[in-house]
This record gives structure tokens, sequence and C-alpha cells, in this order.
């Protein structure tokens, strides 16, 4: 999606030649060249060209999106109840703490670094929070409160970050020693009891649950997806329209309408899914209040990697290390704020977290610990590679989709913990089994 | 105890100036060079020779004695009645740091070929449970054919993950923090479900020689006639075998330092026979002499010091970890040895699994140990004791003293009166303590190996 620079024109846009091109570059995005999706003047062209990257070995979201289908065809079959409306959105807010983790974990594997230590920010923050708002206690208000959260978040980052970025400690060691020193300063914070926030006669504890298990009214969520779809759409068609007046190179016309299209579909299937009531007793409608959090972090984030500086710096220091290094970036800098731009992720996670669990003890802390996992395999089966420069964070939602789909299928089968932690285990392999496979199909200079 | 004694002196390394030799080879155990004490001729120029490795980085298991000074003397102040080092509790300790200290062996083993294995815990538990299972009336096997099982078992899921990472590559620490979660919940599975358990029942032979792997004492008496027959044999092998190759002309020690080495083994031997013959129990009901674990430890040690020392395999391997395409180029299988090292770790493991269960009166159930916090002081002790996290240097007994000196933390901190920060430190001690570990490998390498990194 780079602006294309005056060089660009020179490169022939025959379709081989510009395939060579993008398949030789490690993160596509950050690359100056090309890719030929961009230089496709048809409809036809463009599927032409998509369809030879996917076979040079950069598929994109079409594995985690097949893994989707197949995931939900598979539990369906198991389980008529799976595709049910009410377990939708159950499988939704299950996958939102997956999705914003993974988001989180994207920005290290960017680097080439990784970040174990999510879960446990996670953990803390959620700790935090629901500490600050207590009446009896620092009867903080819950926009203070959540604040403060974020910023210790952030803190926490900018420390393992330094470690990382200027002592060059590996990072899995820096953040698995980091993940022990938070739990224990977590179950330091929690003070060796039980934190709530379930009690609805405070406001401040009413709307930290309600960021979880609130909704919007259905004819509010109707009127929000217009606005929604309505901005993004109409701000997709006039950029590309921009571009392509200023002789840019542009998808085509008929890709653009296409995308808005597509757009539009899944935004009004998922609300019409979220009016149906789900309630057991009484009516519970509207779509959740985390499913726009959750697309507010994922546009934030995807604007930050996709069209600042910020962005290029981190896939090119991703792609290569030395070569960014010698073109001036500041490999400490950069490689400091994705720590810190991780742990505010994971520390909005852990104000839903603290929202989701109402009531907060030693051993969920505890058990926070193993959402690491499922995020570095959200993002990993979603597309991200593990050796940094590729990925989006479009990637860590869908793989957190299919984690919480697995997570919430196996759960309806009634299998035991133990074994979906096996499935689980089993996924993250395989998920880094095609990644490498895939890095390997790739031409020989990516590596 | 330097595994390149073998090496003969060829005419260039007297050429090299000794200081430049070292700091020079990120690796000094691999290196080809002669490291300087290795040439010095006595006693002055051996330790002038060893300070001037220590200053330059490669600081050996020095930071590591000190630290476990350190330890004692801090844990002895702070301890309520100055109980840290009654000889019961140092007894116990000794017991408490063997699985830490076979664990952090077998850990040595994957991170001198800079990788990792994250899933040592997890290996361990099953080993023991295995072991543990087929012990019962159930299964009825003898007791090594049990203990050889598990040590099988636990090498081929070694194996596999090994192969995983040798032959496509994918980064140990995701191939193992995988094989970690899978092998958590097998073993929750093996064990019968998360209230599941296995016991030892200690009035059938088969499962009480399990139970005295380190529940069992040598008499008194026998403890200080096995320290005589150990401590003359070894310093009689150690001395001939110096004075065979002064003899043939190879390099040597001087000789003062090899008899200060015996003498120092006698004397730390006695000390440790001493303290365990000290009677532990009351006095109705004495309990003295040496725990079997502690011969069993220095076995595992010593095989594992010879395999890394002396064997070809052990060679490759801090080939590997010092420049693997240096080595590949030399004709080294890769995947090969890397593969291996993932086996035998996991098998290491399953014996330190074994003995954890042991040293818990024979019960596990999923309350024994947290495979997670297991693996965390794992590395930490690797990397404490000396061992670096990026590769080509380490040895066993820095396993040993490091999981000795991690044990001594986690038991000091078990005896002060915390209240509620027992818990929580019992998380941030080993957190803190892997970050200071590795922050000093990276610093030192950072000291030593300045020339090399581009």
């Amino acid at each position: 999606m780079s602006d294309v620079s005056a060089d660009s024109s020179e490169t022939p846009a025959g379709a081989t030649d510009a395939t060579m091109v993008a398949d030789l570059t490690a993160a596509p995005e950050a690359a100056a060249d090309v890719p030929p999706e961009l230089v496709a003047q048809s409809m036809s062209q463009y599927l032409r060209a998509w369809w030879l990257r996917v076979r040079g070995g950069d598929s994109g979201v079409l594995p985690v999106v097949l893994a989707i289908v197949v995931v939900a065809i598979s539990f369906q079959i198991a389980n008529s109840k799976f595709l049910s409306a009410q377990n939708l959105v159950n499988l939704f807010e299950q996958s939102s703490i997956y999705m914003l983790l993974a988001i989180a974990e994207i920005f290290a594997l960017l680097l080439g670094e990784i970040d174990l230590s999510v879960g446990l920010v996670m953990g803390l923050g959620s700790v935090v929070v629901a500490e600050l708002v207590q009446p009896a206690k620092a009867n903080w208000p819950w926009w203070a409160a959540i604040i403060v959260t974020l910023l210790a978040c952030c803190a926490v980052g900018a420390i393992q970050g330094s470690l990382v970025a200027r002592l060059r400690m590996p990072s899995f060691i820096v953040t698995l020693g980091g993940l022990l020193i938070l739990e224990g300063v977590a179950i330091i914070v929690l003070g060796g009891g039980l934190v709530g926030i379930g009690n609805s006669q405070y406001k401040n504890e009413l709307v930290l649950y309600n960021i979880f298990w609130g909704s919007f009214s259905p004819v509010v969520s109707w009127i929000l997806l217009v606005v929604v779809v309505g901005a993004a759409g109409t701000g997709f068609w006039l950029r590309d329209a921009r571009k392509r007046r200023h002789g840019l190179e542009t998808p085509p016309r008929s890709l653009t309408a296409l995308k808005i299209v597509l757009m539009v579909v899944s935004g009004v299937v998922l609300v019409a899914i979220c009016n149906v009531n789900r309630a057991h007793v009484g009516t519970i409608r509207g779509v959740p209040y985390i499913i726009p959090i959750v697309l507010v972090v994922l546009g934030v984030s995807t604007v930050l990697l996709q069209r600042t500086r910020f962005g290029r710096y981190v896939y090119a220091i991703g792609g290569n290390a030395e070569a960014a290094r010698r073109a001036g970036v500041s490999l400490p800098s950069i490689r400091t704020w994705c720590f810190v731009l991780a742990a505010l992720i994971s520390g909005i996670a852990g104000v839903l977290f603290a929202s989701w669990q109402v009531s907060l003890t030693t051993n969920i802390i505890k058990a926070a610990n193993s959402y690491v996992l499922l995020a570095v395999a959200a993002a990993v089966i979603g597309g991200t590679s593990l050796f940094g420069g590729r990925g989006k964070t479009i990637h860590g939602v869908l793989g957190g989709l299919v984690i919480g789909g697995i997570y919430n299928g196996l759960y309806l089968l009634g299998v035991s913990s133990q074994w979906i932690d096996v499935v689980v285990a089993a996924v993250l392999l395989a998920a880094a089994v095609i990644d490498v496979l895939s890095r390997r199909g790739a031409p020989a200079g990516q590596k | 105890m330097s595994p390149d004694r073998e090496t003969p002196v060829t005419a260039d390394p007297g050429e090299t100036p000794a200081g430049a030799a070292v700091d020079l080879t990120a690796a000094p155990e691999a290196a080809a060079d002669v490291p300087p004490e290795l040439v010095a001729q006595s006693l002055g120029q051996y330790l002038r020779a060893w300070w001037l490795k220590v200053r330059s980085g490669d600081s050996g298991v020095l930071p590591v004695l000190l630290a476990m000074v350190v330890v004692a003397v801090v844990f002895q102040i702070i301890t309520p009645e100055h109980a840290f080092l009654r000889p019961s509790n140092l007894v116990y300790i000794f017991g408490l740091s063997t699985v830490y200290m076979v664990l952090a062996i077998a850990e040595t083993v994957v991170l001198l070929i800079a990788e990792i294995d994250l899933s040592v815990g997890a290996i361990a538990l099953i080993g023991g449970v295995i072991a543990f299972k087929l012990v019962q009336p159930g299964a009825g096997w003898p007791w090594w054919a049990a203990i050889l099982a598990a040590l099988v078992c636990c090498g081929v899921f070694g194996a596999l993950m090994g192969t995983l990472t040798a032959r496509l590559r994918i980064p140990s620490f995701i191939v193992t923090l995988a094989g970690f979660l899978l092998f958590s919940g097998i073993l929750i599975v093996v064990l019968g479900g998360a209230d599941g358990s296995v016991n030892l029942n200690t009035s059938e032979f088969n499962q009480r020689v399990i139970y005295d792997l380190v529940q069992g004492v040598i008499p008194p008496v026998a403890s200080w006639v096995l320290l005589a027959v150990l401590v003359g044999a070894s310093g009689t092998a150690t001395w001939l075998r110096a004075a065979r190759r002064r003899r043939q002309g190879l390099v040597t020690p001087p000789q003062s330092v090899i008899a200060i080495r015996i003498v120092l083994m006698a004397l730390v031997g006695a000390a440790v026979v001493a303290v365990c013959n000290i009677n532990r129990g009351t006095a109705l009901k004495q309990v003295q002499g040496v725990p079997w674990v502690i011969p069993i430890v220095l076995v595992v040690l010593a095989v594992w010091t010879l395999v890394l020392g002396r064997t070809r395999f052990g060679r490759y391997l801090y080939a590997v970890g010092g420049n693997p395409e240096a080595a590949r180029r030399a004709g080294v299988s890769l995947a090969g040895i890397r593969t291996w090292a993932f086996a035998l770790c996991s098998a290491t493991a399953g014996l330190g699994g074994i003995l954890l269960g042991a040293f818990f009166y024979g019960q596990y159930s999923t309350n024994t140990a947290d495979p997670g916090q297991l693996v965390l002081y794992t590395v930490a002790a690797a990397v404490i004791g000396g061992v670096s996290l990026f590769g080509g240097r380490g040895k066993a007994l820095h396993g040993v003293l490091g999981g000795l000196l991690i044990g001594g933390i986690a038991y000091g901190v078990s005896l002060l009166n915390l209240g509620s920060l027992s818990t929580p430190l019992q998380y941030i001690l080993p957190g803190a303590v892997l970050l200071a570990a590795v922050l000093i490998d990276v610093l030192s390498r950072r000291g030593s190996g300045s020339v090399i990194r581009v």
C-alpha cells in the first residue's frame, strides 16, 4: 500500500517481472518496489497477480481464512450449536482477548523478537485497574484508573524493551524473566485476596463491568454500522480516487468497490447476529462494546504500521536490521517503542480481562500466563512470521478468531482442558511449520 | 576440567600472545588455540593466566561460587534462629536442588548449541510419572527397567522436538514452548486427570529402590569408606593421567595445581560427608549418613563432563554452538548433532523428574511441581552457573553449581517469615535472578567478544 515513488514507474509492469520483484522482498509492505496487484489495471489482472503471489509463498490472509472456514464447518458438524447466533457472539467475546494480545505480539514479532510477557502484562493491568476503582481503597474514577493502568503497562514495556533493545539481551529471556516478576507483582497488588468489579451500586465498577459485558442497543448498533461503513467506504473510495487523479498506482475501481461491498456485507451479518436475543432468561441484544474496541485497536495499529514512518522502520528492522541501521534507522528506539506498544495493547486487553472475569484471584492471574501461547499461536496462524518483517495486525485478529473458535468448539464438545492445551500446542506447531515452509518456498534471497 | 587437554601444542599458538588468544575466541573450550593456563609451567604462571582469563570475561565458576558464599552468609544472618546452615537444612537443600542440578545439566547440553529447551520441566515430570507408573503393581516392572523405559520415552520426545528444530529450523523456543504445552497436557492425562496421582509404596522392593534414590542414606561408616574410595580413585587417576601426559610431552598444568585440585576435592568431600553424618533426625529416631542422591548427581555430572569434554560428540556440540557454519564446513552433521542434543537433554531431564518424585516422598500429583516454574529455574540455574545462552560456552559442572544456588535461594526464602509476600517472591526471585544472570552473560560477552563481533 506504500505510495509509489518516482523510480517505481521504471519497474517493468509485466506480470512475471513484477512478481519476481515482489517475491524478492522479505516485507512487501515495506518495500519500495510495487507489488504486482498495485500495478494491475483490471480485476482479472489483479486476481492473477494475487494468485502468483500466493503461489510464491506470500499467501497473506488466505490460509487463515481457510482455517476459519474449516473450523466453522467441522465444529458445526460436531455440534449444531456452534454457529448459533448465541454461541457466535460468545465466541467473538472470548476471541477479543486473543485478538488484542495477538496484535500486541505482532509488534514484537515484526521485529523478529518475541514478547512472552503479554499474558501477564494483561494480568497485571487487570489487577491494577480493578484495585484502583475499589470504593473501599483507591476509589478512582474509571477513566483515571484505565489511564494509569495503561501507563503502568507502558512502563513495563519500556523497561523490557530497553533491556532488549539497548543491552541486546535475548527478548524471550527478558520477557520470560519479566513475566515471572510481573506475576509476583500482580499477586502483591492483589494482596492475596480477591478483587471484584461486579458491584453495580458503584458507578466506576459498573462502567468497567460494562466494557466487556455491555452492548449497544440494536438500533444504535445499526446506526453505528451505517456510520462506520459509510465513513470507511467513502474514505477508501476517495483515497483511491485521489491517488488515481494524481497518477499514482491504484488497484482497479472494481476491486475497491468489491472491498467496500465485502465490508458492508460482513458488517451487516455481524450486527444481525449480535441483534438476535442471546440471553437464557430475559433479553440481551445488540453489538457488544468490545467489537468496536477491537476494531479501533486494529484500525489504529494498522495505520501506525502501514502508513507512518515508524511502521516502515519496524518492517525494515524485521526484514534486515543491519540494512535498516545503515540506512539511519535508530534500532534501539524503534525496538523499545514496539515493546511499549505491545505492553500498551496488552494493558487494554487487561482492562477487558478484568471486566470479563468480574472478580480476580491469584489463580486467575496465574492462568493469564497461558494466554501468551495463544497470542503467539494466533499471530502465527494469522500469517505473521516468527522471523520478523512479515505480518499485519489483521492477521492477529483473524488468528485470534481461529484460536477462539477452536477453544469454544472443543469446550462445547465437552473436551477437558488438558486436551484443549494439546490441540492448541499442535496448532501452534503446525502454524510454525507452515511459516518455515512458506519461507523456504520463497526464493533464497529472502532468507 | 578443560575439555581440550587432548590438544597437543602446535607451533602457532606459541606465537600468539597468551592474553590475546583468549580474547579472540568466543568459545575458549572449543577453540584450537591452547588456553594460557595449559601452557603455564608453574603455579604462579598458572594463576596469572587464570586471572587474565577471568578479567577478559571468561570467569568460569568464579561468579557462581562467590554468589553461593554470599547467599549462604546472607541467609544465615537473616533466617530466624540462623537456621539456614544447619546440617539438616544443608542436606535438605541438596535434595531440593537435585532436580534443578540435573535439569540444568540437561539444559546445558542444548544451550551449548545455542538453542533452548523450554519443555524440560514438563518432560521431567512425564519421565517421573512413567517410571512411577511402571513399578506399580499393575505393571510390575523391575525398577531398573522402569527407569530405563522412562528415559527412553523422554529421549524419544526430545528427539521429536529436536527433529523439528534441527531439520525444519523452526526456532527451538517455539517448538519447545509448544512441547511444553503438549507434554503438560499429556502429563495430566498420564496421571489420570487433574486430580490423579501416583505414589510409591515403600514396602515393595522395586518401588522402595526408586524411593531410596533420594530418601535413602548410606550409613556413616560406609559414607567415609565410599569417600575414601572415590577420592582415592579419582585422585590417583588425575595424577597418573597428568604424569602420563607430561611424560609424552603433552601440555599439562603444573604438578602443584594438580595436587591442589586433589586436596580440594578431598576437603570438599570430607566436609560433605561430615555434615551428612551429623544426626539430622531426633534423638530417638536418628537420621545420619550421606543420601544416595549425592553420588547419583556426581555420576550424572561425571558422565556429562566426560561426554562434553572427551568425546567427539561433545566437541561437535561446542563447535556447533561456537560457529555452526564453520562446523558444517568442517563436516559436522548439524541436524544430527542438534537432534541428539535435544534427545539426550530430554532423557537427562527424565532422570531429574524421577529424582524429583522421590524427593517428594514418592508422591506424584499435579501439585508436585509446576512444569513452567521448573523450566525457568532450570534455565536460570544453567545461566547463573556460567553457561552462555549464545552457545559454545558452558560445562556440566556449571549446571550443578547453578542448580545448588537456585535451590539454596528457594529454600532460604521459604525459611523467612514473609507472610503474604512469600507467594509473590516465589515468582519474582527466579525472574530477577534469571534476568541478572543473562545480563551478566550479555555484558561478559560484550567485554570479551567485541573483537570478533562486527
